[in-house]
């Protein structure tokens, strides 16, 4: 029986699992690093152990200090969310070793499926398809060459260790090949600490399909359905849905089979995601799993109607899969879409203080937020700042609604991909279901909307020069009436 | 007062319940709605708005969009000088490869700038000499350091 969770990230995530966490009578406890302490996520806990100063390494990425943490806090059972050490097996076993539960899947499978080079060796025995590339033996510049030349170009150079987009760069000509495995093994080294790399094919136009499985400890291993994350920048996801529109019921039943397929070869338990890539000739690949919540998760819990976090904590604690999911059928569709802190056109991350924040609401909308108004963006941590879920009765209903709440949003003081994400849905691929993962490059780079007459109005009145006092300040001197410009200008709530 | 937003200026005047927008005349009221905000009337429209100030910055939400204002004079910027590369974001300087006087070439990698675990490789836009590197490996800067100056 859990009893206290001790949740450990932040941001988002951390906020959405505390959700789930109450619903159940269980307390959440945070974490922060000292410089943290304000952050949106510690608010909306009870409780809230300091990781002490530094940075995210030594604090979210501590072991030490995040097991030392959910000891003092009293807590039962750990959760890691996604990112930071979600997918580290040392960490799973340090949690366990303390005597709590760990909220995911056993520390064998992540690790069997942490390394990437080992996890293709591994489903192409179980017979799941791999996408083509680099034999697990080739380790030198001389073999990896050789490995290209077979293989074809273009290529991804791709890091043993990484995952989630990170760590990977595209290769086009066999000249260039020897620089991107030096920058490729510089990278690695200081971002997974393993130098390893290998090479796969870059299937250009290829859709990224991916599905969520689940497993219990009684041995129970199941899909629930698929996410499409093919809209991609910088090999990172920022829009997804479900269902994909480019699966029909046959083509869905191969995959999903082949993902519980790759589930059951590693033992799984707890929530998983088998990412896959499609190919226009409609042939699929194994990518990656990822062996924790994934941050688009939301779109599987709208169509089905369940709660993943609490399957997960429910699983944890030895519980069975949920009776009714044996029975479970999408309905409707749904759409995520990743507001990042970052300039839209260069897509290069944005610091800064949040100034105004209003989330969207209304049928069908669901925002997971990691920030409020006076949140303080920093650049130590990943830029996600928010998500956006809808959910329609079918896809151009879903896509008509995202439109609306993505306008509904209200973000000031940081620059972010909002328009990125307005000019997707407002895309003619989008819209007919017709895109691949370079839908984003093919793009044209947002044009700044024209100010219409309104905000330039509001503008000129808060920097009307007497319009600086404090929100709500009344003016006492017997000066200028109601119908005065510069009284209602003092009304005129400015924030920041 | 002038007022610019991006490439773009308006020369805007407010009197008492009128605008002028370059010479354009227009009515407006603010409305307040409570807890929901404000709305400001131009004509006989309703525009829901919301404004939030950064020292002469002004950011407006306005019906889905966001527009970053300033007035006139803080928005011009130093030209550009000499051969500076400058930050492209805020963050911290990853790795030097370059020391000064050292000659470079076009598409070297002189640095590495890291913010939010993205690495971002500022690269000799021309061949010449690192005359000035005023940062070393571990500094922190805002978007806009001059970061390589290139002799």
């Amino acid at each position: 029986m859990i009893r206290t969770v001790l949740i450990a990230n932040r941001g988002e995530i951390a906020v959405r699992v505390a959700r789930t966490a109450r619903e159940m009578g269980i307390e959440a406890v945070a974490v922060y690093s000292e410089a943290d302490a304000g952050a949106f996520h510690v608010g909306q806990m009870p409780r809230g152990m300091n990781l002490g100063p530094g940075s995210p390494k030594e604090t979210y990425l501590s072991i030490p200090r995040l097991v030392e943490a959910a000891q003092r806090a009293g807590a039962d059972a750990v959760h890691p969310g996604y990112g930071f050490l979600s997918e580290n097996a040392a960490f799973a076993r340090a949690v366990e070793a303390a005597g709590l539960v760990w909220v995911g899947p056993p520390a064998a499978a992540i690790e069997e499926m942490g390394d990437k080079i080992r996890s293709r060796t591994r489903m192409r025995e179980a017979g799941v398809p791999v996408v083509p590339g680099s034999d697990p033996g080739a380790h030198t510049d001389e073999e990896l060459s050789l490995e290209a030349l077979r293989i074809g170009f273009p290529l991804l150079v791709k890091a043993a260790a990484g995952g989630g987009g990170k760590g990977m760069s595209r290769v086009d000509r066999a000249e260039d090949l020897p620089a991107a495995l030096a920058e490729a093994r510089r990278l690695a080294e200081s971002a997974f600490g393993d130098s390893t790399v290998y090479l796969e094919k870059l299937l250009d136009r290829a859709r990224h399909v991916e599905f969520q499985i689940f497993g219990d400890r009684a041995g129970h291993l199941m899909h629930l359905f698929e996410r499409e994350c093919s809209v991609q920048r910088r090999h990172q996801k920022i829009v997804e849905e479900t269902p994909s529109p480019g699966l029909d019921q046959p083509l869905r039943s191969r995959m999903a089979e082949a993902a519980v397929e790759a589930g059951r070869a590693v033992g799984y338990v707890g929530a998983g995601t088998v990412e896959l890539l499609l190919d226009e000739k409609r042939n699929f690949y194994f990518l990656e799993m990822n062996t924790r919540l994934q941050v688009e998760h939301p779109v599987t819990e709208a169509t089905l109607g369940i709660d993943l976090v609490r399957a997960q904590i429910d699983v944890a604690g030895g519980g069975r899969l949920p009776d009714g999911w044996a029975r479970l059928m999408p309905r409707g569709h749904a759409i995520e879409l990743r507001l990042y802190a970052e300039d839209p056109v260069a897509m290069l991350p944005r610091a800064g203080e949040v100034l105004e924040y209003v989330e969207p609401s209304g049928p069908g909308v669901r925002v997971d937020s990691g920030i409020a108004r006076g949140s303080h963006v920093g650049l130590e941590f990943d830029p996600l700042l928010a998500k956006l879920v809808v959910l329609g009765p079918d896809r151009k209903a879903a896509i008509e609604r995202a439109r609306r709440a993505l306008e509904d949003w209200v973000v000031l003081g940081v620059e972010t991909n909002r328009p990125m994400l307005s000019a997707v849905l407002r895309s003619e691929p989008f819209a007919a279901g017709r895109y691949a993962t370079d839908l984003v490059s093919q793009l044209p780079p947002p044009v700044p909307a024209e100010p219409p007459a309104a905000a330039w109005i509001a503008a000129a009145l808060a920097m009307a020069p007497r319009a600086g006092g404090a929100p709500g300040a009344t003016r006492s001197d017997g000066q200028g009436g109601p119908a005065d410009p510069w009284t209602d200008a003092m009304r005129w709530r400015v924030s920041g | 007062m002038k007022i610019v937003c991006g490439e773009r200026a308006r020369e805007v005047r407010l009197e008492r319940d009128t605008a002028v927008l370059d010479g354009e005349r227009l009515a407006y009221r603010i409305v307040e709605d409570g807890a929901a905000g404000e709305r400001l009337e131009v004509g006989d429209r309703r525009h829901r708005i919301r404004v939030a100030r950064r020292r002469d910055r002004v950011f407006v939400w306005c019906e889905g969009e966001v527009y970053e204002f300033a007035p006139a004079r803080a928005a011009e910027r130093p030209p550009g000088d000499r051969g500076d590369l400058l930050a492209p974001m805020p963050g911290r300087i990853r790795a030097v490869y370059v020391s000064e006087n050292g000659a470079v070439r076009r598409g070297d990698v002189l640095l590495i700038l890291e913010a939010m675990k993205m690495e971002h490789a500022i690269r000799a836009p021309r061949d010449g000499t690192v005359r000035h590197l005023p940062h070393r490996e571990g500094d922190l800067v805002e978007t806009g350091t001059p970061l390589v100056e290139l002799a």
